[in-house]
Order: structure tokens, then C-alpha cells, then sequence
């Protein structure tokens, strides 16, 4: 019998181990009912792994893990009604069209027949009902992937890197799509290397690293709490700027979605002045300037020392 | 189990499979293929005709007598060949592979035998051949065969012991009315084997398994399904290579619920091996690898193409502890002899061993990540 509580997910000292491999190490957390919550690290961090013993996928070496009030080794069958899950990395039939997909899904859950013509509209596949799942866009199957983990009406999402891969147009689209779950009162529960994803959706945030949480708060929060620098953008397409920059002692970073953009941490309003000056002085032409808080990617930096791995981006946009 | 998940994924497997044609087309067109080119052989056998040269060196009425002989046996197409050519050099400017040489004095030696009751007097055939043509030994069989019987019309005395061939079936059967029931069963374990193991492997690649991990479906829902699609794909080719059969051979087979059972259980044994398979072979090229390794030898020991019989004893004793020959003898049980003692009792081994195997592929089916 689930027990009634204000917390979707309760994680408790949960440890994972792959023979000598320490996946993950002693967690505990927990997801209140109607939350956003993110887990955020590098791969390899054990953000998965965490999220398949949460959804009764992998099973704990040691600790407790409730979900919605039931023991996950012991209710699989009663949770997997209650949830849906888009698996890292999801994939399906590929002769089935996208329409044919989704009733699948829904025929393995029985029940309430879900409105499939709906769930089309609400991730935007209603123009490719008819295409087989091998000849969509890799952010069109993922979409795919969302409307599949919705087609039981879960109160408990669980999206694993939904958007890893994606270019930049079908990463927004998705985090539309999240934001109307949320908008629902859906508790989601969503892993991702993207700062910018966790700070835009996330309620609240894990920073996993090495099978750890090493913070867990509200984006804002977190980056209140650890931000210890502001960070100057510059647009500039001459290539002397980033040395000039480090001559000056600082760390420029391109931007990786857009290489004309150069971020650099900065300490104190002097050391904007000192970078502008120095622009200036070389005759590097700067067409936009920005100077802004620390995000989730600095404050991450800072806490784990280590940068966020990207992978190559997966398939084309969305249409 | 559940009849409904049952349901969804057969009907998401059938639709799949509908949609590749060509890998459909290859599937039903690999055992219809060897149904063509072995009955087609395989019909004609009666009527085998060997190309023989022969040098008559003696060039009288009894040797001619006896050249004629050989052409109406109907085994030889001959060629003569100058009587004052090297036959050994005939045989290897003209690539044949064996000259027949009748000597000089033949008719002379026979009549000392039958004037003067010398039984001294004979005569030597020589061979000369080509030991490299595989040929040689089936076309020399044949050859002492006939001259036996020249042998036999020459000595003019009648035969003391004389075969005479009683078959226990009431109608003559063809050797591809033997070699279809072969087929089916190895057809059906070939495609249930290689079904599963592709299935598997690609499913888990892919990671749909792990997603339906995270669905109501059960492991056995699950295998339940695959079972009955494999059983489906196995009924649709029998029914294709005897659609074949009747028609192109008009073979004299009988269709009886015997082969439905055996098609069944052929399907149970080799989805449950597959499933073992897939258990401990992940990899997709490893699992193919290792499905072949375990079809091809059951497909030429166990007696699909050709009798046991033919082999040395010790690899007949290994046949009968392959399963696909309690599925090839029972079929012929059935389909020719309609013996259902005897299909009843490969029915009985057949049916142990598709348990036994199904439940530990059943076991060794992992439903759960890192099982």
C-alpha cells in the first residue's frame, strides 16, 4: 500500500556498485510532488544510474528508494502505471509511424485509452502521425520519446538527457514541451549536462559528481550561494582578442554554440575597464558587450573542478 | 500474461516485418531456393547419364555387341574413340575424365572360353581415368555393374540369387518427397533461431528494451509474443515451400496436424536456444556468429539434406543428439510414412528438450538492466 506524502521521489543512502565500480555512492534526496527537479553532472557522474533505480530499471545495491510512496524493489508492476519514462538515448521500432508508436505504448499500459491526436499536438508531431520512426529528425524522435513516456498520464515524468545532441532550435523545443509539463502539475524528474537547461526549467537542481550530490538548491540559489565572480561577454569576431584577453591574465571561453562570443569571469568592475581598454588600445572591434551573474556552468566549475562534457550533437532540427 | 500486450507486440512485429519486403522476400526465398535447385536434381536422378569414351581396339561383332550393351543400359552417353589414339592422352587433351579400352582379341578369347570350354580365356577392361575427377568412382560403380551382367549373359547360365525390390510404402516415393519435410524443419529452426538472436540483439542495442522495462509488460508477455510472431513467420514458410513442392514437384506428401506440432516445437527449441544466445552473446555480430555456429552443423548432421546413413557411425550417433533430427524423422514419420508411433516418439524427445531449453531461455532472458 503507497503511503500518502508531499514527496514524489524519496531517496534515501542509495548506493549503486558495478562490481568494484562505485556508480553511485550514498544518495539521498528527495522530489516533492508538482517539482522540476534536475540532475546535473558530466557523463559518467551516475545521474542515470540513479534515475533506472528510481524508475525500478536497475536495482540498489544498498539504500532505500521510495516513489510515490512504494518501495521500488518490491511494486514495479503498480509504479510502472504510475510513471513514464523517456530513456536515455530512446529509440523505437523503426517501420512504426509515429502514430503507430504511441498507440503501442499505450496498448502495453491498458486502461483509460489516451487521446493519441492530443498527445501528438502537445509535442508538435501532428504533421508526421504518418512517418516511420527511422525517418524522423533525431529532435523529432526524442519528441517522439516525450509523448511515449506521457501516453498513461504519469503523475512521476523521468527524462533522461532529453535534449543531448539536439541542435539548438530542437533543444528549445523540447524545453517547451517540458515547460507545458510542468505547467500541468506533472512532477519531472530530468538529468542533463546542460546548464542552461537546469537553470531554465529546474525547480531544483543536484550537481552529481563521482556518484555524489555536491549541492543540491534552486538554480538561483545555488549560484547565489557559489558564485564568486560576474561574467563579461564580448562579441567579437577578431581572433587577437581572446589572446589579448589572456595576456591580461584572464580565461577566455568561446562560446560552443556560438564561436563569436567570448565569455571571460571577471572579479571587479576595473577589470571590465582594464579588458575594454585594452580592446581598444589593439583596434579589435567589439560589436556587443554583456556583463552578467554567474550561471550554473560556473558554479559547477567551481564546485567539481571539472568542465561539462558535450557530446556531438545528434540528428537535425525540428520541423 | 496478458492477451492484450500479447496482442500489441505481434501486431507491431507482423506490421514491421510486412514493411521490410526484402528482407521478408530473402527469408521465405532461402529455403524455397534449395527446395528448386535439389528437386530439380534431384527429379531427374533416375535418368542419370555419365559421358563415357570408349576405345574398341578389337573391332569386331562381340565388341561391338558389347559397346552397344553399355548404350542400352541407359547410364552411358558413349563416345568412341580411335582405336589407334593414346587413350591416356585422349583423356587429357579432351578433359574427360575416364576411357573405357576394349582389348585387342576380345572376340578371340571368347570363343576359347565357349568352343573349347577354356575357362582360362579372358579378356581385361581397362580404365584408364583421371583420379582428380569426383566423377570417376560413381561412373566406375555403374560400369562393373554392367559388365557384370555381360559377364552374367556370356557365361549363359541363368542367375542362381535374384533381388527383387519390395518397398514397405504402397506408392513410390522420390527422393524430394523425403527432402521437403527436411527443409521445412530447418527452414523453421534457421528462421526462429536467426529470429530471435537478430530481434534480441538489435532490441537491446537499440535500448527499446530498456524502455519497455519501464512499462507494464512482463517478461513473459514479452517472449510469449516473440513465440507466437516466430510461429507465424514459420507457418507462412511452410505453407510457401509446399505451396513450391506441390506445385513445381508435385510432391506426394500428406498434411496432417503432426506438422503443425512439429513446426511448433521446432519454433519453441530454437527461440529458446536463441534466447540463451542473446543471454550471454550481446553483441549483435557475435550473436549471428554464434547462431551460425550452432545451425550450420545441425543443418548437415542431423539429416535434412541427405540420410544419416550415409555418414561414418560416430557422427550418426552425434546426429541423434541433435534436436533437428527428431524434427526431420518426425515430419518424414508423418508427412510420408504417416507412422504415428514413430512421430509420436520424436514428438515425445523433440517436445522435452523445446521445455527444457525454452525455460532456461525464459530464465536467462534479462527483463532488468545489469541482471
Amino acid at each position: 500500500m503507497a503511503q500518502e506524502t508531499e514527496y514524489a521521489i524519496e531517496v534515501d543512502r542509495l548506493t549503486k556498485r558495478y562490481g568494484d565500480l562505485l556508480a553511485v555512492d550514498d544518495m539521498s534526496f528527495s522530489v516533492k510532488k508538482g517539482e522540476l527537479f534536475a540532475c546535473l553532472g558530466p557523463n559518467g557522474a551516475g545521474k542515470t544510474t540513479t534515475v533506472e533505480v528510481i524508475e525500478t530499471i536497475r536495482a540498489p545495491s544498498s539504500g532505500k528508494v521510495m516513489l510515490l510512496g512504494m518501495d521500488v524493489t518490491k511494486k514495479k508492476q503498480e509504479i510502472v502505471r504510475r510513471i513514464g519514462v523517456l530513456p536515455q538515448g530512446f529509440s523505437s521500432f523503426d517501420r512504426i509511424t509515429v502514430k503507430e508508436t504511441i498507440q503501442y505504448y499505450a496498448r502495453l499500459f491498458g486502461g483509460k485509452k489516451p487521446d493519441v491526436n492530443a498527445l501528438m499536438a502537445l509535442v508538435n508531431l501532428t504533421e508526421k502521425a504518418g512517418e516511420r520512426y527511422k525517418n524522423l529528425s533525431g529532435g523529432l524522435q526524442q519528441r517522439l520519446g516525450i509523448a511515449i513516456a506521457l501516453v498513461n498520464d504519469p503523475e512521476v515524468v523521468f527524462l533522461d538527457e532529453p535534449t543531448t545532441g539536439l541542435d539548438p532550435k530542437a533543444r528549445r523545443e523540447v524545453w517547451h514541451v517540458l515547460q507545458g509539463l510542468k505547467a500541468q502539475g506533472k512532477t519531472v524528474l530530468l538529468t542533463t549536462h546542460y546548464m542552461e537547461e537546469a537553470e531554465l526549467l529546474a525547480d531544483k537542481v543536484a550537481i552529481i559528481s563521482r556518484g555524489k550530490i555536491i549541492a543540491l538548491d534552486s538554480p538561483g540559489e545555488l549560484i547565489e550561494k557559489n558564485a564568486g565572480c560576474s561574467i563579461l561577454t564580448l562579441r567579437s569576431a577578431d581572433a587577437r582578442v581572446p589572446e589579448i584577453l589572456r595576456a591580461l591574465g584572464f580565461q577566455p571561453v568561446l562560446d560552443p554554440d556560438n564561436d563569436k562570443d567570448i565569455k571571460v569571469p571577471v572579479h571587479q568592475n576595473d577589470d571590465v575597464r582594464e579588458i575594454l581598454n585594452a580592446v581598444q588600445d589593439a583596434g579589435a572591434s567589439c560589436s556587443a558587450l554583456d556583463l552578467r551573474r554567474p550561471n550554473l556552468e560556473e558554479v559547477f566549475l567551481k564546485l567539481t573542478g571539472e568542465a561539462l562534457h558535450e557530446s556531438a550533437p545528434r540528428g537535425g532540427g525540428a520541423s | 500474461m496478458n492477451l492484450r500486450v500479447i496482442y500489441a507486440n505481434l501486431y507491431v512485429k507482423l506490421i514491421s516485418v510486412y514493411r521490410e519486403k526484402t528482407a521478408m522476400f530473402f527469408t521465405l526465398a532461402f529455403p524455397i531456393i534449395l527446395i528448386l535447385v535439389f528437386g530439380t536434381i534431384f527429379m531427374s536422378e533416375d535418368n542419370i547419364g555419365f559421358h563415357l569414351c570408349v576405345q574398341d581396339l578389337d573391332q569386331t561383332k562381340t565388341s561391338q555387341k558389347s559397346v552397344k550393351t553399355l548404350e542400352e543400359s541407359g547410364k552411358f552417353k558413349i563416345t568412341r574413340v580411335d582405336p589407334t589414339a593414346s587413350a591416356a592422352r585422349y583423356v587429357q587433351d579432351n578433359k574427360v575424365n575416364l576411357v573405357l579400352v576394349i582389348p585387342k582379341g576380345l572376340e578371340k578369347s571368347l570363343m576359347r572360353r565357349m568352343a573349347f570350354k577354356n575357362y582360362s580365356a579372358n579378356a581385361v577392361i581397362t580404365y584408364v581415368y583421371d583420379p582428380s575427377s569426383s566423377s570417376v568412382p560413381a561412373k566406375v560403380e555403374i560400369l562393373n555393374r554392367v559388365l557384370a551382367g555381360i559377364n552374367l549373359e556370356i557365361s549363359g547360365s541363368p542367375p542362381f540369387l535374384r533381388p527383387v525390390q519390395k518397398s514397405i510404402l504402397t506408392k513410390k516415393y522420390r527422393f524430394i518427397d523425403f527432402f521437403i519435410p527436411g527443409i521445412i524443419a530447418m527452414a523453421v529452426m534457421t528462421l526462429s533461431l536467426f529470429g530471435t538472436v537478430d530481434l534480441d540483439t538489435e532490441l537491446r542495442q537499440k535500448g527499446i528494451i530498456r524502455k519497455l522495462c519501464t512499462t507494464p509488460i512482463t517478461r513473459t508477455d514479452w517472449i510469449l509474443s516473440n513465440m507466437l510472431y516466430q510461429f507465424i513467420i514459420a507457418l507462412v514458410a511452410t505453407a510457401a515451400m509446399l505451396l513450391v513442392s506441390f506445385a513445381v514437384f508435385q510432391v506426394s506428401l500428406h498434411l496432417n496436424g503432426w506438422l503443425l506440432v512439429f513446426i511448433l516445437l521446432d519454433v519453441f527449441a530454437f527461440v529458446g536456444i536463441g534466447m540463451i544466445l542473446t543471454r550471454f552473446v550481446k553483441e549483435a555480430q557475435s550473436a549471428a556468429a554464434a547462431a551460425n555456429a550452432i545451425s550450420f552443423p545441425m543443418m548437415f548432421l542431423s539429416g535434412s539434406f541427405f540420410p544419416i546413413e550415409l555418414m561414418p557411425s560416430f557422427l550418426q550417433t552425434f546426429a541423434k543428439m541433435l534436436p533437428l533430427y527428431y524434427v526431420n524423422e518426425g515430419l518424414r514419420s508423418a508427412m510420408i510414412f504417416q507412422d504415428n508411433g514413430a512421430a509420436l516418439r520424436d514428438c515425445a524427445v523433440i517436445g522435452i528438450f523445446a521445455a527444457v531449453v525454452f525455460i532456461v531461455g525464459l530464465m536467462a532472458t534479462a527483463w532488468k538492466e545489469g541482471q
